[in-house]
């Protein structure tokens, strides 16, 4: 007589469950709910229940707490976020009504931007959770502020080298970028990165916009000088203590928006569900809730836009129950509160790539202003954002997505012909502005290195400490914008500084200070004012098709009838 | 503070190309002025590629009617900032990082943009963060 002993995990595990621990996304991270450190995605017991008062014209209690009991988020807020002539009627309706509003199509974006203008935060909290993320890409769908979705590219370098960051912008902007922005492993070597990133750009397509992600006062002043055309790493928190943490409050940064706008410049704040928990004071509320005190204080300093999708803190929401779907409602709210959304998907996020994707289409598919914020136009580990969510190995792969299902991400395929003839192009042009700068010279192996590189170990080193003299300086110098247009005209690229010029001049007018602009291809502002979302269900609203769905069908490998070998 | 009587509608957007003879660089020129050629030899400078409080009057009444208000109300602060260089605008954002000035010195600077930079509405702002740092202890401590 034999006794079976009974399966005991401890001792013996089955090869099925051995191929499962063997796959990528088990290397993630995940962790229980935990709301008593914020740890939740959108649904704590602590999140306050909705409410509002108004006398005078005022809001005088919001969310359970009365004036005297607001904290500065609170205040700001509840002052200039929030219309009082209208708060009463729109948190009347059922929270379930007005989730009904955002998703049905028939229901005009105005007319759903008319009743959000009078909520206060729990009670957009309250309609998120109502809501599916199938219901939420219906409705961001139709509350995108700009009628055609965008996409923005990172260009950085491991190795800070200006080159590589020249030819992957020009790369970058050919593909389809409307905007790339850059950071930095050495700050120090800002300027010169920043200038790869300008001439980069403009060389691939006049008119895409940069930008540096620096410190916010080192920020400013490369965009008054006009070496960088917009602004994003403007931070902002849900919570008193966080904010303040980060340095400001919402006041400092209302001054900083109109800072931007009185030179001309873009510019859009940045925040983002999970860095309340991160940077350690959610005072146990929802991720969601304090990311939705941020949308309103972006709404209430008067930006045309916002940078949310939880962005560098996404292994936070993602770790989570809901996580995901937490960060599709941030973007959600703040194209319901009429803002500009760059919505994330920048961030390395998860090992799987099944996960990476899943959670890209949640913005993919409904199409936001800027898809990414940014798509790494570099390898990963070039990447000084730390990482993407997707990234120039994936070029075909996105290309293919948009193809397969006929939605517009804003990129193309691009021959090999074209992308070297920018490359070299951008890397030429920056060896000339170099030169005319007196800055340490480009080798012309550099370029030709650049030229065909996928990285920075593909080029060779620059000698850092001459570059960061150079990079010192153009600051000491004072050197700006026009300084760089005259020095591509010197050094016989007058194509690309025109395109500069003609960007710079985008000041003077002032189109790009409005919601979700960008410049189009003819030169001019594209933006919710002169390309309003117009979808209303099937049959309305934007749909690739003509030219750029033309476009969109070429990939590096299709077998035609003219091409049967491919 | 301006002579412009225009009014603009959302359908003089973008104003660069519709309504370009609306908009002039801080001193005076027309965007068809501003061309390569005359960067080349200095008639243009980094002055010019600014925008004045007048364009920014007309693009907060365009974001007035396109129903954004507090883009409007952001728009007319950044038209009085117009007025402030860029030295004194970095170091007044600065003074108002929490813990970084006192009240005297934050009621002191809303002075300064009324009186010297016409900029009442800026002022406003600065004195409303004094009284909201007061009370939720974001001022520097007295010395």
């Amino acid at each position: 007589m034999t006794a079976l002993r009974a399966p005991d995990p401890q001792t013996k595990t089955s090869k099925r469950t051995a191929a499962l621990e063997a796959r990528p996304v088990n290397l993630d991270g995940f962790v229980d709910e935990w709301p008593e450190v914020g740890l939740v995605a959108m649904d704590s017991p602590n999140d306050p229940q909705p409410s509002i008062r108004i006398e005078d014209g005022r809001v005088v209690e919001m969310d359970g707490r009365t004036r005297e009991q607001f904290d500065f988020l609170d205040q700001f807020i509840a002052d200039t976020a929030i219309d009082a002539s209208s708060a009463e009627r729109s948190m009347a309706i059922d929270a379930v009504e007005i989730a009904h509003m955002l998703v049905d199509p028939r229901t005009p974006r105005e007319t759903v931007l008319r009743t959000v203008r009078g909520l206060t935060p729990a009670k957009i909290l309250a309609v998120m959770k109502t809501m599916n993320v199938v219901e939420m890409m219906m409705a961001m769908q139709k509350m995108r502020a700009r009628r055609t979705p965008s996409n923005q590219a990172h260009c950085t370098s491991a190795r800070d080298n200006p080159l590589q960051v020249a030819a992957d912008a020009a790369e970058g902007a050919l593909r389809g970028f409307d905007e790339v922005e850059t950071t930095l492993g050495i700050v120090r070597y800002a300027p010169l990165v920043a200038l790869g990133l300008q001439v980069g750009a403009q060389v691939g397509r006049g008119g895409v916009l940069t930008q540096c992600a620096l410190e916010e006062a080192t920020e400013l002043r490369l965009g008054l000088r006009g070496l960088t055309t917009y602004a994003e790493t403007i931070s902002i928190y849900g919570t008193e203590r966080v904010f303040m943490d980060g340095d400001d409050t919402p006041w400092s940064k209302a001054f900083l928006a109109s800072a931007y706008a009185s030179r001309g410049i873009k510019m859009r704040f940045t925040s983002g569900t999970g860095s309340e928990v991160q940077m350690g004071s959610a005072e146990g509320k929802s991720m969601l809730y304090l990311e939705i005190r941020c949308i309103l204080t972006a709404k209430g300093a008067g930006v045309q836009g916002l940078q949310n999708g939880s962005i560098s803190c996404i292994g936070v929401p993602g770790a989570v129950p809901a996580g995901i779907r937490a960060v599709l409602a941030e973007n959600l709210v703040a194209s319901m509160v009429d803002l500009e959304v760059a919505s994330g998907n920048d961030q390395t996020f998860s090992h799987s790539d099944m996960r990476r994707t899943a959670r890209l289409l949640m913005q993919f598919l409904p199409g936001t202003d800027l898809i990414c914020s940014g798509y790494s136009a570099c390898p990963n580990y070039d990447n000084m954002f730390a990482g993407s969510n997707v990234d120039c190995e994936d070029y075909d792969d996105w290309n293919t997505i948009q193809r397969d299902l006929q939605v517009d991400g804003g990129l193309r395929h691009v021959d090999e012909r074209e992308i070297l003839a920018v490359r070299d192009k951008a890397a030429r042009a920056m060896q000339a502005v170099f030169e005319q700068f007196g800055l340490p010279a480009i080798s012309d192996a550099e370029v030709e290195a650049v030229t065909y590189a996928h990285g920075s170990n593909d080029l060779p080193p620059r000698d850092v400490l001459e570059d960061l003299k150079g990079a010192q300086m153009i600051m000491d110098e004072g050197i700006t914008g026009l300084d760089v247009v005259r020095a591509l005209e010197a050094g016989g690229f007058r194509d690309v500084a025109e395109s500069l010029l003609a960007l710079l001049r985008q000041r003077v007018g002032g189109d790009l200070l409005h919601t979700a602009a960008i410049v189009g291809r003819d030169g001019e502002a594209v933006s919710a004012v002169n390309a309003p979302n117009d979808y209303a269900g099937p049959g309305s609203g934007y749909r690739p098709e003509g030219a750029r769905w033309e476009e969109m069908k070429r990939l590096r490998h299709t077998v035609s009838p003219s091409n049967p070998e491919a | 503070m301006s002579d412009q009587t225009s009014t603009v509608t959302a359908a003089d957007y973008p104003l660069s190309s519709r309504r370009p003879e609306l908009l002039r660089t801080p001193s005076g020129k027309t965007l068809d002025e501003i061309t390569l050629e005359a960067v080349l030899d200095k008639r243009v400078t980094a002055e010019d590629l600014r925008i004045t409080p007048d364009t920014l009057e007309l693009q907060a009444q365009i974001a007035e009617q396109t129903e954004r208000p507090q883009m409007a109300a952001n728009l007319r602060r950044a038209g009085e900032l117009t007025r402030v260089p860029d030295e004194r605008l970095l170091e007044i954002y600065a003074a108002l990082r929490p813990g970084a000035s006192t009240k005297p010195q934050l009621l002191s600077i809303a002075q300064e943009l009324e009186g010297q930079y016409d900029a009442p509405v800026n002022a406003a702002l600065v004195r409303e963060a004094a009284d909201v740092y007061e009370r939720r202890d974001c001022l520097a401590a007295d010395d």
